[in-house]
């Protein structure tokens, strides 16, 4: 196709604003943050702090507990992420490799699954908890998607179909088992659609706030959506406040972006293609 | 150990048919043994529930004492429940504000990005940023934005002489504004979706369609479009499923207000079921989501099905 100079620049000026928009929002709090109390509501948003202050960081950790609400949602995300890549990983085995009387059914099951919003299942769920009586306790918060979701055992199955048959063959020729097969042959290769499966159950989970404001109610279990949620409802005008609270929440999102990008680049652009 | 000496061929043919049969079983069950944690989890916290809110939806449970039965009770107060409606309506309005905006947004991006040029790959990473966005924070963040003093627009607004409205406590900017959030967060993702989609179209008929002398908007219409269908049907339903259960910037901007104009289905629901424990008629109201849901999807597939030219590869 014929570009000429004009519509070059065009389309570099659109590509150029449309990342200027993608980021603002990021720039634009990180830089409040680190503005004095009364410059935030003076000064434009786009104007860079100075001087440079870090006290409204030090109020929302000191003064509220910061600290605990991002501690308790790493907890949340770390052990709902570590619970998602094993038992996707082990359901995606035997939904992608090994035949047994069922298989299909239970898989366009889990797969119809995919359709049904999240709050339809609340109600039951809330009351399952408190059945079992893990209401607020981190438990209650953890199990309803510890043992891998559908969207997960799909992913990992997808991935696990495209890995030659041969090499699994090979190494049960020379007497491996199904874990041993799994742990040491099929793992290694899928590095790539696990980071994948990780980073964004982590991401999902560090954002939901939904469940557990449904399932929990107390200090020792509130996670950091709930923990910015209050702090915006009590102190709504007090931008220095709620805004750094709001980059930290964000800050770990960021630094895990930033690390596996590339991976979920490529799974977002492959996710479109099946 | 006999056997192994028998040279006999049925009972050769039978030990092996034997040994067949247990390596079957121990294959069946050494799936199902893999299964197991999935399954558990995928029956309690998933089936379980579904069914459970199917029958909740007729009863009358204030989550104490006994749930009393009122068959279809539940359905016939909220037809007839205007703040019902009003959240139905809401929902809608936010969906048609957010999906329209957010694929014609897309779309134009991944056309921009569909070549070979320098900073490509970093511009795509750019763009997924915002994905990645906690909701919660985010509105924070909007309300800031959009706060008709301190906030940027407003102050951007003011430099080219116009006094924006108090977008937020305005019943008519509320949902615009909370649906820009959405927009903001997904175009990005959707986007690159499309460029995959884009990029699967073979190159080899853009350029037998120049050389019979056709204008670039009419190749967009008889080749991009067609062949991106796919890809644009994908998103399109994703996209919309997703949009139906808006919650969290309305949990943090407004609480459903101005005057319910931000009070969405989810919310409703929510507000309902955990806040005035009324468990049975927010099953209900979960129902109601669950089919509109059902109803969209089922017309985008039907109107798809029909025009999509599917398997080019």
């Amino acid at each position: 196709m014929k570009r000429t100079p004009i519509t070059r620049i065009a389309l570099y000026l659109v590509l150029f604003a449309g990342a200027v928009v993608s980021v603002a929002p990021y720039l634009m709090t990180l830089n409040s943050a680190f503005k004095e109390p009364a410059q935030v509501l003076t000064t434009p948003a786009w104007q860079p702090a100075f001087p440079v202050t870090f006290d409204n960081f030090a109020q929302v950790w000191s003064e509220y507990d910061m600290a605990g609400f991002l501690l308790h949602s790493l907890i949340y995300a770390g052990v709902v992420t570590a619970g998602q890549v094993v038992f996707s990983t082990m359901a995606a085995y035997a939904f992608g490799r090994m035949s047994f009387p069922g298989r299909d059914a239970l898989f366009w099951g889990y797969l119809a699954t995919m359709m049904v919003p999240q709050i339809v299942t609340l109600v039951p769920l809330f009351l399952i908890m408190r059945e079992f009586g893990l209401i607020d306790t981190y438990l209650g918060l953890i199990l309803p998607t510890a043992f891998g979701t559908p969207y997960g055992i799909f992913l990992v199955r997808q991935y696990f179909r495209t890995i030659p048959r041969d090499l699994e063959s090979a190494a049960r020729i020379d007497g491996a088992g199904t874990l041993t097969v799994l742990v040491r042959v099929l793992l290694p290769l899928s590095r790539p659609i696990l980071a994948t499966l990780a980073t964004i159950t982590f991401i999902t989970t560090w954002n939901t706030l939904l469940w557990p404001l449904i399932v929990t109610n107390g200090d020792a279990t509130r996670v950091v959506t709930l923990g910015i949620s209050a702090l915006k409802g009590q102190y709504s005008s007090q931008y220095h406040l709620i805004l750094a609270a709001a980059a930290l929440a964000l800050l770990p999102l960021i630094v895990i972006f930033l690390l596996f990008q590339r991976h979920i680049v490529r799974s977002i652009a492959l996710t479109g293609l099946k | 150990m006999i056997d192994n000496i028998t040279y006999d061929g049925s009972v050769r043919g039978h030990r092996r048919a034997e040994h067949r049969l247990r390596a079957r079983v121990r294959t069946v069950a050494e799936a199902y043994a893999l299964l197991a944690p999935s399954l558990a989890g995928f029956l309690l916290f998933l089936v379980a529930p579904i069914f459970g809110v199917a029958a909740l939806s007729l009863f009358d449970w204030n989550l104490m004492g006994a749930p009393s039965f009122v068959g279809l009770d539940n359905y016939r107060e909220l037809a007839a429940d205007p703040e019902v409606w009003r959240a139905v309506l809401n929902t809608i309005y936010y969906v048609v504000l957010n999906i329209p905006a957010q694929t014609v947004l897309a779309l134009l991006l991944a056309l921009a990005l569909n070549r070979r040029m320098r900073g490509g790959k970093a511009l795509r990473v750019v763009f997924v940023l915002p994905w990645m966005a906690m909701p919660v924070a985010l509105g924070i963040i909007w309300s800031w934005v959009f706060d008709p003093r301190y906030g940027v627009v407003n102050q951007v607004l003011g430099t080219v002489g116009i006094d924006g409205p108090n977008w937020l406590t305005d019943p008519a900017w509320a949902m615009p504004v909370i649906a820009s959030v959405n927009v903001w967060q997904y175009t990005g993702y959707t986007m690159l979706i499309l460029l995959a989609g884009l990029q699967a179209i073979p190159h080899t008929l853009y350029e037998a369609a120049a050389i019979d002398g056709t204008t670039p908007v009419q190749r967009f219409f008889t080749i991009t479009l067609p062949l991106l269908r796919p890809s644009l049907f994908f998103v399109l339903v994703t996209n919309t499923i997703g949009s139906f259960q808006i919650f969290d910037t309305v949990f943090v901007m407004t609480q459903g207000g101005p005057g319910g104009a931000t009070d969405v289905l989810n919310f409703h629901i929510y507000q309902q079921g955990f806040q005035l424990f009324r468990s049975g008629y927010a099953s209900a109201l979960a129902m109601v989501l669950f089919a509109l849901i059902l109803l969209v999807t089922a017309a985008q597939f039907l109107y798809f099905r029909k025009r999509t030219v599917y398997d080019f590869s």
